[in-house]
């Protein structure tokens, strides 16, 4: 069991009660190994971001059990085990790209912070900007900065909520090929929310395709595509195949 | 990637022409409002106006002998009254500095205690709205009497009852400056296990200074209101409100008096504000300052 990163039991989430009552995740079974990359792919409402926070201690389950590294999500994020990237940068404003990134060490009470920011930085490639502000970069930019910040004190699970949602497809692709090269630079775990079939594919190990009302999973591809993967990746067929497997359980799945 | 530089430059303070076109361009608006002025009394003269306001030398001065009578003394053998009020000035700013910070203060630890607990959010925050509603002219006369029993010096109730208008508007921006932050901002904070008061201070504060600095300008003029009718039951002839009072009586008599007080005053007001902005430059980047147009960095490829 504790071999697992993740492993959630019968998990179910209801928000509210009586007539605004709403299931949000039914029966969730799903566990992931260490050095994992597992994309929760689905319709909106389907839960799949529902799910990512109650993985994160952002939400607390109302059924079932779900471990995070073998203990209760809360243990995992007063432990440090989380890190975070959403749709939006986040970034503060007043800070610059290097304090950004040395927040969550400030508040972790890390030595050599300065030192750590500038390798966080350099990893993912914007070590000229360290003295930059925020306004001043571009949304891919902006998002690199994001995840050189989650991954700043080193978290065993990596935790993406549609990072590249509101990216353009060009920067999109450059990032899933950045987010790739981290993943194998650092042995992190990383579970990714999308609503992109072929960023789902191109990124994952697996794939855990989810379906709403009520949000539950209705199966689980491992995509078997090698590693490294590249622009040679995208236009080969077994991604092609992966990418239509996966939309035909969706499509199956839409159907009342 | 050069391109970010440019908009780097945003940040810079402003440069010595934008310093003497702002200057220029105070100096046109006073003269546009003189000339009005002066423009009533002619027309109003010449078609016989009796109303809204009579243009006759009494009600509405020549705004130069407005400006003439600062330099005569203010009565035979005293000082010069731009001197008289000048002294005034200085006093009455104390008061409503020593207001100001007190009512900033607690101000900014009322919007503190209601942001972190809604509880005593939803039990005082009634009183706070309802303190506000009560006429400051009614209380004035009470915190001077306590004041007084109590031996605390006179200038220093006053600064009380300047308190009393300032706190307001700093309590209620400080709340929602606090909750400002995007909620996924909370949620990273959250994800590092931080501490309530590291969630303050490191996201939650500097997201509301915008809103304090919005919230202190508006308190800065305040404070100096509060200051002036402060003065008014105090027994104290030394500060601008008093000066108001008296120049007031002798308004049928010599109206020049009341009114070179009056641009006085405004002046203290300004000065006040201009101090808080200042303040605001310095501590807030461009593209946060709370008035002028937000510096927008161009967008470029990644």
């Amino acid at each position: 069991m504790t071999d697992f990163v993740v492993h959630a039991q019968d998990v179910g989430k209801v928000f509210g009660a009586g007539g605004g009552r709403v299931e949000a995740l039914r029966g969730i079974d799903v566990s992931i190994g260490p050095g994992e990359f597992v994309s929760l792919i689905g319709p909106s409402g389907c839960g799949k971001s529902t799910l990512l926070r109650l993985i994160g201690d952002l939400l607390s389950p109302t059924e079932g059990s779900l471990t995070v590294n073998g203990k209760p999500p809360s243990q995992a994020r007063n432990d440090r085990d989380y890190g975070m990237v959403f749709q939006k940068a986040t970034l503060l404003d007043w800070r610059t790209v290097q304090k950004n990134v040395e927040l969550p060490l400030e508040i972790m009470d890390v030595d050599g912070r300065a030192v750590r920011a500038g390798e966080m930085l350099d990893l993912v490639q914007l070590g000229d900007f360290a003295g930059h502000y925020p306004w001043q970069l571009s949304g891919g930019m902006q998002q690199r900065v994001a995840i050189a910040r989650a991954l700043a004190f080193r978290p065993s699970l990596l935790l993406m909520d549609e990072p590249f949602g509101a990216l353009d497809e060009m920067t999109r692709e450059l990032m899933q090929q950045e987010v790739l090269r981290i993943w194998a630079e650092t042995g992190t775990t990383v579970v990714f929310v999308t609503h992109s079939i072929p960023e789902a594919v191109f990124l994952s190990t697996r794939v855990v395709v989810m379906s709403a009302r009520p949000g539950r999973i209705v199966d689980v591809i491992e995509t078997g595509l090698s590693h490294p993967r590249n622009e040679d990746t995208r236009e080969s067929q077994a991604y092609y195949d992966k990418i239509t497997e996966v939309r035909e359980v969706l499509r199956h799945e839409d159907k009342p | 990637m050069t391109e970010s530089h440019s908009s780097a430059e945003a940040t810079e303070p402003p440069s010595r022409t934008g310093t003497w076109r702002r200057v220029v361009s105070v100096g046109v608006v006073i003269l546009v409002l003189a000339s009005v002025w002066e423009l009533y009394k002619v027309m109003g003269k010449a078609l016989e106006l009796t109303g809204p306001v009579r243009p006759d030398n009494v009600t509405m001065p020549h705004t130069w002998d407005m400006v003439a009578e600062l330099f005569q003394p203010v009565r035979r053998g005293g000082d010069l009254l731009v001197l008289d009020l000048l002294g005034r000035s200085f006093w009455t700013l104390r008061e409503a500095f020593v207001g100001f910070s007190i009512g900033a203060l607690v101000g900014f630890g009322l919007g503190v205690l209601f942001a972190r607990s809604s509880l005593a959010e939803r039990a005082f925050m009634p009183y706070v709205v309802a303190s506000q509603t009560v006429p400051i002219l009614a209380i004035a006369p009470m915190v001077v009497v306590w004041g007084g029993r109590l031996d605390v010096p006179q200038w220093m109730s006053v600064a009380i009852i300047s308190a009393y208008l300032t706190f307001f508007p700093v309590a209620i921006n400080t709340l929602r400056g606090l909750r400002s932050p995007d909620p996924t901002a909370m949620e990273l904070m959250r994800s590092y296990a931080s501490k309530p008061n590291e969630v303050l201070w490191k996201l939650q504060v500097p997201s509301a200074l915008p809103y304090i600095f919005t919230a202190l300008k508006i308190s800065a003029t305040a404070s100096v209101i509060g200051a002036l009718i402060g003065e008014l039951p105090a027994g104290f002839q030394t500060g601008l409100g008093r000066a108001l009072l008296t120049f007031s009586q002798q308004f049928a008599v010599q109206s020049t008096k009341l009114y070179a007080t009056v641009i006085v005053t405004a002046i203290v007001g300004i000065l006040f504000v201009g101090i808080i902005t200042l303040i605001e430059h310095r501590v807030l980047p461009a593209t946060r300052h709370t008035e002028g147009e937000l510096a927008r960095a161009p967008e470029f490829a990644t």
